[in-house]
């Protein structure tokens, strides 16, 4: 004897009706939203590394933010050194006049307040600020850095010695200002004094060829120090590329995670489509299948 | 030698066993789409023959009795996949709310303001004086704060509203166990006095069947045709005519509904049903995953205040605490987490006293790479929490789904068992029609034959 048959199949058929809507469900969903993964169960591993991966390319925004912010001080500062090229350059000029035995005293004292002027503007020079921030004064950046006694002409520091690293991706780090100190008062060439004695030779007439060479070594330090800028720009743009490119990577792993085909996802939409029309037609047709009442004769 | 008298009696009997199996076959119809209802048959038999001489006469047949067909051990099956499909259920329906809750695939969760509180400190580094850029950290502070805090607290919300479902689902139990116990009188009243129960048992089996979706039942034949239900660690349901109706109570600490049967408390012992769903994830999902927030959270405010109080402020004083003291063992972290300090001014950036020093706002920025959560990194951490809530979520789908197929095959085999099959049923009423019609045909007959015999001796 055969297995009795469970006589009602509704609650089977409809199983399967609600397994192929479920299907289509999720297929237009994942071609609706572009992706495979839209809830944390659909994928929890992928989810997980979803996380991370957000986390990277927003921290990738942020460097770049960064690097962008850094890019205007660079360039802040390097044409706030090129004044100060410029201005050297010219100490060194008139200088060398004022050094020429033929000039007159009551010149050499117009040449010497002219020398005054430019010290002046070297300390402005350096005390140019970014964003409220003293460029040149070390990691002191609320500090003035640089103040000029009139008396003396003498320029005193009041900055520190010390720079900022900021960070980049992998631990890299960019260092972010070179102390006033450095730039205008370094060992090997100090601007400021430079021009405080190129005026004291200047108003007295003596040794103005010794602070003339002061001038000219500080005029090649300052220089010198400029590089950095040169090349710290250079390395924001390879960061630059560098960190564009990350971002490409990410959002080309955050696709590879949760992303869906959209061929495969249209497929698997005609393909569940199909699927539920079948089932539909199926049950119809089997709800209205005849039992044995219907030939059954008075 | 029979006599006519017999023959119409026996004619008589036939029919009224035949009224008998009509009968059944209707009540079979009609009750084609009750749910709980098993299928009649009846059982006809033949009378004791008697003996006439050396001849043995039959006497007929009579309707012995009806009987419902079910297969007890199907039901028990039957009542035993519900009850995991019930926990399963009820599990997941609040395991999608949390999962909800941190779908990182929709931007919801806590990952965009973990990383901008970070990035707060990145982009400090490079203006560290900047008051704006330390508004910015405040700002990026206090969002993180608040991200921790609601997630904590709509996990509470949750918890609070799956505690109330746990009452709800207490009194129903306790509803459906007084009815039990009404049908489990009715039952041992019919069987001993030797009537039908199956119209009870029915009943019974449907009201265990509801009960099943709720709680794990386990039952015991208590001979008689009464049942005892108990859970499956033994605590009462119904004995008899008397059912056992468990009571909650809030608990003290935790302001949590506990269970109880007749003074002692069962609710970690609910293995089954709709019930241990709510309590599986009331009492440990919801906890672990509070746990693992107030990790999150502590150790990372108390990371970054130790962090912050090493460096300085803009004016160079010693900073303090970035976010408020983490309580003690990180309890309730993520839902009292806030910032401590109001002032931009007083976020310790500088590691010399400097005012434009970034050393400490990138010691802060490099706690994002640090493995202090458990071994791992705050972002780590989190991803891990986001990986348990879809892996827990996942498996429990994946379980009711081949648990819904399991129990769908077995309702088809309990069907194939008691289920009313309309077929089967207008084959039968045509059976007992024509038997009925035939006996009523000897009847006939036979009322002839006794006419001619009458006429016979009385002309």
């Amino acid at each position: 004897m055969s297995v009795r048959l469970n006589p009602n199949i509704l609650p089977d058929l409809l199983t399967s009706i609600q397994e192929s809507r479920g299907n289509l469900n999720t297929a237009t969903q994942q071609l609706s939203s572009g992706r495979r993964v839209n809830q944390l169960s659909d994928d929890p591993s992928a989810a997980a590394q979803l996380v991370a991966n957000h986390d990277q390319a927003a921290q990738d925004d942020q460097f770049l933010q960064n690097l962008s912010g850094l890019q205007s001080k660079f360039q802040v500062a390097d044409s706030t050194m090129s004044s100060v090229v410029t201005l050297l350059t010219r100490a060194v000029s008139i200088g060398t006049e004022g050094a020429n035995g033929t000039v007159s005293a009551s010149d050499r004292q117009a040449i010497a307040g002219e020398v005054q002027g430019l010290l002046t503007q070297l300390v402005s020079l350096g005390n140019t600020s970014y964003q409220g921030a003293y460029l040149f004064a070390g990691t002191a950046s609320t500090t003035q850095p640089f103040t000029l006694d009139p008396a003396t002409q003498q320029v005193v520091y009041n900055g520190n010695g010390n720079s900022n690293a900021v960070a980049l991706l992998n631990g890299a780090s960019v260092k972010s200002n070179v102390p006033g100190s450095q730039l205008f008062q370094n060992a090997s060439g100090n601007a400021m004094s430079a021009l405080g004695d190129l005026y004291h030779a200047l108003q007295t007439g003596n040794n103005i060829a010794g602070a003339l060479s002061e001038v000219e070594s500080a005029l090649s330090e300052v220089s010198v120090q400029r590089v950095f800028y040169g090349n710290v720009l250079n390395q924001i743009t390879s960061s630059e590329n560098f960190l564009s490119q990350d971002k490409v990577n990410l959002s080309s792993q955050e696709n590879t995670l949760v992303g869906v085909d959209p061929a495969v996802a249209a497929t698997d939409l005609a393909q569940s489509q199909t699927a539920y029309q079948s089932d539909l037609a199926a049950t119809g047709q089997i709800l209205n299948l005849p039992s044995l009442l219907d030939f059954l004769v008075h | 030698m029979g006599n006519l008298t017999a023959g119409l009696n026996i004619a008589l009997q036939s029919m009224l066993a035949e009224q008998g199996a009509i009968d059944t076959t209707s009540n079979n119809i009609a009750n084609v789409n009750t749910p709980g209802y098993a299928r009649q048959r009846v059982d006809l038999e033949e009378t004791p023959p008697i003996q006439i001489g050396n001849i043995t006469y039959g006497t007929g047949a009579q309707l012995k009795q009806v009987l419902s067909l079910r297969d007890s051990i199907l039901d028990l099956r039957v009542n035993q996949e519900t009850q995991q499909q019930g926990k399963l259920d009820s599990f997941l329906s609040s395991a999608q709310q949390i999962q909800a809750l941190f779908n990182e695939t929709s931007g919801t969760g806590l990952q965009s303001d973990l990383t901008a509180f970070f990035n707060s400190f990145s982009e400090l580094s490079t203006n560290p004086s900047d008051l704006n850029l330390r508004q910015a950290v405040l700002t990026a502070g206090q969002n993180l704060a608040s991200a921790f805090q609601q997630s904590s607290n709509s996990l509470a919300n949750l918890q609070h509203s799956v505690d109330l479902s746990v009452t709800q689902s207490v009194n129903q139990i306790n509803t459906l166990a007084q009815q039990i116990a009404v049908v489990n009188t009715q039952v041992a009243a019919a069987v001993s006095s030797g009537q039908n129960a199956g119209a009870f048992i029915d009943q019974r089996q449907q009201l265990i069947n509801q009960l099943s979706s709720l709680v794990d039942v386990s039952e015991i034949d208590a001979g008689g045709g009464s049942l005892t239900l108990t859970t499956s660690n033994g605590a009462a349901l119904v004995v008899g005519g008397q059912s056992f109706a468990w009571t909650t109570q809030a608990d003290p600490t935790t302001a949590l509904q506990h269970i109880y049967s007749q003074g002692s408390d069962i609710t970690a012992r609910i293995s089954g049903g709709q019930l241990a769903g709510q309590l599986q994830v009331r009492d440990q999902e919801i906890p672990s995953l509070q746990g693992s927030l107030d990790t999150l959270a502590g150790d990372l405010s108390t990371a970054v205040n130790t962090q912050h109080q090493a460096g300085f402020d803009l004016s160079g004083a010693a900073g303090g605490n970035f976010f408020t003291a983490a309580p003690a063992g990180n309890v309730g972290a993520a839902a009292s987490i806030q910032v401590a300090i109001t002032d931009p001014s007083r976020i310790a950036a500088s590691s010399d006293g400097s005012a434009g020093d970034n050393g400490n706002s990138n010691a802060i920025l490099a706690l994002q790479n640090q493995n202090f959560i458990n071994g791992l990194t705050p972002i780590g951490a989190y991803a891990g929490l986001v990986f348990k809530i879809g892996n827990d979520v996942q498996s429990a789908q994946s379980n009711e789904a081949a648990g819904s197929q399991v129990l769908q095959q077995l309702q088809n085999l309990q069907g194939g068992v008691s289920g009313v099959d309309i077929n089967e049923e207008s084959a039968n009423l045509i059976r007992f029609q024509n038997a009925y019609s035939a006996s009523a045909r000897v009847a006939s007959v036979i009322d002839s034959l006794l006419q001619t015999t009458i006429d016979m001796v009385n002309p």
